[in-house]
């Protein structure tokens, strides 16, 4: 299966402005992020002041340990959830505690903004596909240009189509999502998530529910879709799938512990956090 | 994409969704079905009342009470008066001038007919049997005007009150409790001592019962020998052009009449009283039945929204807001609410014309021969409207919890 990156290609046949975005600041970036979970109690400091810059065509791995923050900066880095703007004291962050998208602080926009932001800006992928079983796979990826209206019905689908026929899966086009394999639901949900010509693709754990073969098939996707000049960060465990990244980032403890190119050597286990049980 | 996703969720589920417009259906239909039936009572007892007895009717009763002749003589507010040994005045009670006073009534505005009457208590004797009614003695050629009495008469006719000398026309009851049959002759006896034998020229039904069961009609000339008031008018009745403001037009009469006149509302206050309970009552229990179709609606979309949480949760990454996951739930309700209500709305319709066709006798404040189903468009519109608002109102707590689920908790794990 060879990929080319669906964004690019039909970024210029629909027009899309993602395509064209003009080179200016990073595409997402963590400026002192803190996040703090629970009650004022007992409260469970996730990040505690990380700094990240991701910029276009990147392929960026984030590895460490089950508990160091990983996932919670993903969630930040696409505008799923905010990061904490003061401490216990009520005293906020020096420098500020912000995320922002495509220069967008997502802390100052509103609940609607934001969800546009994710809609144009973002693609998740997650370790569950969750796609909705109650529709086609043609029709889980339509939904996101449903929302962004770009494309009229039949040309979403018709995109959907395409989708689904370069991850090799055009004869389930129409077929509902409960009736796919789990590594067919995974390539539909990685379809999904490019829909809408995303800046960036956000994938949690992406192989950790599929077994080798299938893992290896999304990691081959990711490759090429990052070849291809998709902006991807990936949060995973997996050390193969780590290492066809060009960046990783290691976190430890709710912080940054390395930021570094992969060389192409192998990776020690406790990059990835291999060594610590879920 | 909001009624996209909305719809399927709806059409993929359908024992779900076919629970909760079987709930809606079956409730729209009792409203319906239970508000025809009381009103058509109703309306069937007001029609009948209305048109068997006139619109307004001009009472033997002064407004303008006397002045006693002392204060009349010491108009002093300090000055105290007393009287000793006042006997009570033996007055007639009558309307005075009958005449012109009709005359009069007849150039006003909205007044289609007026008619004179007298009445008083009277025993009537046929063999053995002896009953208490009411004579009413009319004109009936004004008073086939003012009230459909002309209509009701299933045996003889009202105008031949005019050609037999004595004639009477009895109530349905009247007659059956008597045993008295068209042209027998029944002894009329009043409390005055005016006794008369009277044929029997016409027997009429209204359907009002009381009316039906007490009520008997003669010559005005006749029933005022009878009943000793010889050239009395005791009332005035009065035909308007719409019924529905009698209550108006009395009180507009009454000044110039200077009578007490009564519209037909205030003269059946106590019947009108007991519909508007029955009918709040019909409310009350329509009403609950729509709640409870609304709690299965209610429980139905919890559920799937419980069932749906890692969708919510999807549809939020991907960028839909809360307002959308809001109507996505909502417009489930509205899709219910609509089918529900519609078929309900069918339904309805054909429980009234079946229940119509049944034949079913009964004999209680009006005597009917089937149920009595009224049929208004606001009977359908109160359904439709009140069965639409409930099951949106139990739709928004689903919308609103689906809405508030927080997808980074969802995706980690949290419901």
């Amino acid at each position: 299966m060879a990929l080319t990156n669906p964004n690019a290609h039909s970024t210029r046949a629909a027009g899309f402005p993602i395509g064209n975005r003009p080179e200016r600041g990073p595409l997402l970036r963590a400026q002192n992020v803190h996040r703090v979970l629970g009650s004022r109690e007992a409260p469970a400091r996730v990040l505690k002041g990380v700094s990240l810059s991701i910029g276009m065509h990147e392929y960026v791995s984030i590895v460490g340990a089950s508990g160091s923050g990983k996932s919670t900066l993903l969630y930040l880095l696409g505008g799923l959830d905010r990061p904490t703007l003061t401490d216990d004291d009520g005293v906020p962050f020096d420098p500020p505690s912000r995320v922002f998208i495509d220069e967008h602080d997502t802390s100052q926009l509103s609940e609607q903004e934001l969800a546009q932001l994710r809609n144009e800006k973002v693609g998740f992928v997650f370790q569950f596909h969750y796609l909705l079983k109650e529709f086609t796979a043609q029709e889980n990826i339509c939904l996101p240009m449903l929302k962004l209206r770009r494309l009229s019905r039949p040309a979403a689908m018709e995109r959907a189509a395409a989708l689904l026929e370069q991850f090799g899966l055009a004869d389930k086009a129409r077929r509902r999502a409960n009736r796919l394999s789990g590594g067919e639901q995974q390539r539909v949900a990685v379809a999904r998530a490019l829909a809408n010509e995303p800046a960036v693709l956000l994938a949690d754990e992406p192989t950790g529910n599929l077994d080798r073969g299938n893992s290896e098939r999304v990691a081959e996707i990711f490759a090429q879709l990052s070849s291809a000049g998709q902006a991807i960060v990936m949060v995973t465990h997996d050390t193969a799938l780590a290492a066809k990244a060009r960046r990783m980032v290691t976190m430890e403890d709710g912080m940054i512990l390395r930021d570094r190119p992969v060389s192409g050597e192998p990776i020690a286990a406790g990059d990835v956090g291999q060594a610590v049980s879920n | 994409m909001r009624w996209f996703i909305s719809l399927r969720y709806f059409l993929t589920h359908k024992r779900q969704s076919l629970v909760c417009i079987a709930g809606v259906t079956i409730s729209v239909t009792m409203f319906i079905a239970m508000l025809s039936m009381m009103e058509g009572f109703t309306d069937k007892f007001i029609i009948e009342t209305v048109e068997s007895s006139g619109h307004i009717s001009i009472k033997d009763e002064p407004r303008e009470t006397r002045t006693p002749i002392l204060e009349r003589a010491y108009t002093h507010p300090n000055a105290l008066l007393a009287l000793e040994g006042v006997k009570p005045r033996d007055t007639i009670k009558k309307i005075n001038n009958p005449t012109g006073l009709i005359r009069t009534l007849e150039t006003m505005p909205g007044i289609q007919a007026v008619a004179p009457e007298v009445y008083g208590s009277v025993i009537a004797t046929y063999g053995t049997k002896t009953l208490n009614l009411n004579i009413f003695g009319v004109e009936p050629e004004q008073q086939i005007r003012v009230t459909t009495i002309g209509q009701d008469v299933i045996e003889g006719g009202f105008a031949r009150l005019r050609t037999t000398a004595d004639g009477v026309i009895l109530g349905r009851g009247v007659a059956d409790l008597l045993g008295a049959r068209l042209d027998d002759s029944i002894s009329l006896s009043s409390s005055t001592g005016g006794k008369t034998t009277a044929r029997v020229v016409g027997i009429f039904q209204t359907g009002v019962t009381p009316v039906d069961y007490s009520r008997a009609y003669m010559l005005l000339n006749s029933a005022q020998t009878l009943l000793d008031k010889k050239n009395i008018v005791n009332e005035i009745v009065i035909r308007t052009d719409d019924y529905t403001r009698a209550e108006g037009y009395a009180a507009q009469i009454e000044s110039i009449a200077g009578y007490r006149t009564e519209s037909w509302q205030e003269s059946n206050a106590n019947f009108l009283k007991i519909f508007k309970i029955q009918t709040l009552i019909t409310y009350i229990i329509t009403g609950a039945l729509l709640i409870v179709a609304a709690f299965g609606v209610l429980n139905i979309l919890i559920m799937a929204v419980l069932e749906r949480v890692n969708d919510i949760a999807i549809l939020k990454s991907f960028g839909l807001s809360r307002n959308d996951i809001t109507l996505i739930y909502l417009f489930q309700g509205l899709v219910i609410g609509l089918v529900g209500s519609a078929l309900g709305l069918l339904l309805g319709k054909l429980t009234i014309e079946v229940l119509r066709r049944l034949p079913i006798e009964m004999e209680g404040l009006v005597k009917v021969e089937g149920l009595l189903m009224s049929e208004h468009p606001s009977q359908y519109y109160s359904a439709f409207i009140s069965a639409m608002l409930i099951v949106l109102v139990a739709a928004v707590y689903p919308a609103r919890r689906a809405a508030s689920y927080d997808p980074v908790e969802v995706i980690r794990g949290a419901h």
